[in-house]
């Protein structure tokens, strides 16, 4: 057995997550207590999402930028279908989430069949769903949402919060797809050399529409449980999401010039930003402190992992 | 694409019965055009009470100030005033922190945070009325007072709310001062934060109903969004400016960073003199502008005011000495404040800086 093969980027998340939940348990006693935990799953959910299908999407070597404005276009839209088109409520999360997936789509075939960089393409869409969903809601908010639609936000399930069921459903189904099955490997493969990947017979541009779609599709479906969870619409929403969900993948390990990361390391690298966000705040630490020693954390993983993986072992 | 073409143009159709720029939908109540004081209407307490909270007559309390954002001047003026307020009473620890972008998510976290960490009062100015509200909510339930200043959440999320002065007060002054500069058939346009900021929002549907009733030869062109960004505030004066040409008299600031920021636009463009600036700012950021003749009038309250009173109304509602129904609160130098509205307590009249007393302000 080759210790090295221990020393692993996601080995080395894990025990500073420990850590981290160590320290700042010693900090503060409201800190590691059931509630507060679940509470920050909720907090976390929305970001975890769009970053588990990230992961996907930076591991074929590409980014996608527009994921905040998704969810705000999609915020926007699931109002104006059911309070100003009069649809149904679950009509109306039914065509968010398809519009949500639509816009990864067209995302994925800029991409694809025009040839931009995604890190381009996705900016300028970036830019085209917020101004589309500023557009559409003339910036008048959509409130008075129905009851039984805050239990996706604010209730629970069998005692934990309802997203953060959502969220391990699809962190299960992501780690599956991307460890066990042919569109994984071929995600892995297109992101380490996309032209031998061509050779090889691999659908390129099939997967990777594939996976700008499931981008948008994430994107929308946070976009529901943020709703659900303020209990309001703002055209505004998600904005600056898309760095928090780049911010998670790549502390986690996955290389962003891709072929390399796993979800399991995305997850970590998500709970640790929450650690620190929460921890720090609960020992009394102000908002832009917090900030602050969260870039020092950053730096110092990403040194660590370099450190004892140096010989090149990837 | 089409799809999503189609569905913004059929979705925008919807709302495209005016060409709406700014205001919110909710009903206006312009006062009236000369100086008649409006006779506010009696209205039954409408705030939320928090749940079995504890004896905290006369004992020490820990209080956040969560305001929209920090690190702007008027923000740090009104947390200036609640510490003030703070040291004052003495028994009472305020700590002010706040997003550091004005974001209804970080905002909502940060609040989450602290009731987490069990503090025995809450202070906030909110970025979204609705939104803060699921989580003002559960601070009530966990038995922390919660007072809003500033901007107001809904009723039911908190207990009290400190209103620096009543929208269409602040609206009158706007309006009745441009008018004043422009003359009463003149043309302008506002700079705003965004269309949904609440505050933002009222006044300028308050300002629309105030000017359709009084001023009626006034032409409201448009009104653009700003942010509350430095930079893109000048930029979208800027291009007001060149937009309208001569057409534009007066350009209307409705916050403390677009308003410097439309007035050194206005500078730039060597347009001194014939597009009038007023709007709402802190007297430091206008000095400049107002001593070199290029502002007449900047409308305002005293933010400091504003802190000091809202931590006075914190401190008496913990204590139990500010209950539902009642009619007034004392407010240390300030005095008794009255309550309007079921559950707000008014600051007073807005003020409105001019060259000759803006010298004597200094926040």
């Amino acid at each position: 057995m080759n210790w090295r093969k221990l020393i692993r980027h996601e080995t080395i998340l894990a025990v500073l997550v420990v850590v981290a939940l160590i320290i700042l348990g010693n900090q503060s006693d409201k800190f590691l207590t059931v509630d507060n935990l679940l509470n920050q799953g909720r907090l976390m959910t929305e970001v975890g999402l769009i970053a588990i299908i990230m992961t996907f999407v930076i591991v074929t070597g590409g980014i996608d930028l527009s994921v905040g404005s998704i969810l705000g276009l999609v915020a926007i839209l699931l109002g104006v279908f059911w309070k100003d088109l009069g649809l149904p409520l679950p009509v109306a999360i039914a065509l968010g989430l398809l519009v949500g997936t639509l816009a990864g789509a067209v995302n994925g075939l800029i991409i694809t069949r025009f040839r931009v960089p995604p890190l381009i393409a996705t900016l300028a869409t970036l830019a085209l769903y917020r101004g589309i969903a500023e557009g559409i809601s003339q910036a008048r908010s959509v409130r008075g949402y129905p009851d039984w639609f805050f239990v996706l936000g604010q209730g629970q399930v069998l005692g934990v919060p309802t997203q953060l069921w959502i969220l391990g459903i699809v962190a299960l189904l992501a780690t599956i797809v991307l460890a066990y099955t042919t569109w994984g490997r071929a995600a892995y493969a297109i992101g380490s050399n996309e032209t031998a990947a061509r050779f090889s017979g691999l659908k390129v541009d099939l997967t990777k529409l594939a996976i700008y779609s499931a981008s948008g599709f994430a994107a929308a479906l946070a976009a529901v449980i943020f709703v659900s969870r303020v209990s309001t619409t703002r055209s505004d929403m998600g904005t600056g999401l898309e760095l928090d969900a780049i911010t998670a993948v790549v502390l986690g390990g996955t290389s962003i010039f891709g072929g390399r990361g796993t979800i399991i390391g995305t997850l970590l690298g998500l709970v640790l930003i929450q650690t620190l966000k929460n921890g720090l705040s609960l020992a009394g630490i102000k908002s832009d402190g917090t900030i602050v020693l969260i870039g020092a954390a950053l730096i110092l993983t990403i040194l660590l992992t370099n450190i004892f993986q140096r010989n090149g072992n990837r | 694409m089409t799809v999503l073409t189609t569905l913004a143009l059929t979705t925008s159709l919807v709302h495209a019965q005016t060409a709406w720029t700014g205001g919110d939908d909710l009903p206006n109540n312009p006062l009236a055009c000369d100086a008649t004081a409006a006779t506010p209407a009696a209205m039954p307490y409408d705030g939320g009470v928090p749940t079995n909270p504890p004896d905290r007559k006369g004992k020490e309390i820990t209080v956040v100030d969560v305001p929209k954002l920090i690190g702007i001047g008027y923000f740090d003026a009104t947390s200036k005033g609640i510490a003030e307020a703070a040291k004052e009473i003495g028994t009472m620890k305020a700590t002010t922190d706040g997003p550091t972008k004005a974001n209804i998510d970080d905002q909502i976290t940060l609040i989450d945070n602290y009731i987490t960490s069990g503090v025995d009062g809450i202070l906030f100015a909110a970025n979204d009325p609705v939104a803060i509200a699921p989580v003002l909510k559960k601070a009530l339930a966990a038995g922390i007072n919660v007072v809003g200043y500033d901007a107001n959440s809904e009723p039911d999320a908190r207990q009290w709310f400190v209103n620096q002065a009543e929208f269409n007060g602040i609206a009158k002054s706007m309006i009745d001062s441009l008018a004043a500069e422009t003359g009463p058939d003149a043309s302008f346009a506002i700079v705003t934060s965004t269309f949904t900021t609440p505050n933002q929002a009222r006044w300028i549907s308050e300002m629309g109903a105030y000017a359709a009733k009084c001023h009626p030869g006034l032409k409201w062109l448009e009104t653009v969004e700003a942010q509350e960004d430095n930079i893109l505030s000048f930029n979208q004066a800027n291009t007001l400016i060149n937009k309208y040409g001569d057409d534009l008299k007066g350009i209307l600031g409705m916050t403390s960073v677009a308003t410097p920021a439309a007035a050194d636009a206005v500078t730039q463009a060597g347009k001194c003199g014939s597009v009038a600036v007023v709007g709402l700012a802190t007297p430091n950021a206008m000095k400049p502008y107002v001593e070199a003749d290029c502002v007449k009038s900047v409308v305002l309250w005293n933010p400091v005011d504003l802190g000091y009173a809202a931590a006075y109304v914190i401190r008496a509602a913990a204590d139990g000495t500010l209950q539902p129904g009642a009619t007034s609160v004392a407010a240390g130098k300030l005095g008794n404040l009255s309550v309007i509205n079921g559950s707000e307590i008014l600051l007073g009249a807005p003020f409105v800086f001019t060259k000759d007393n803006i010298g004597d302000f200094n926040f």
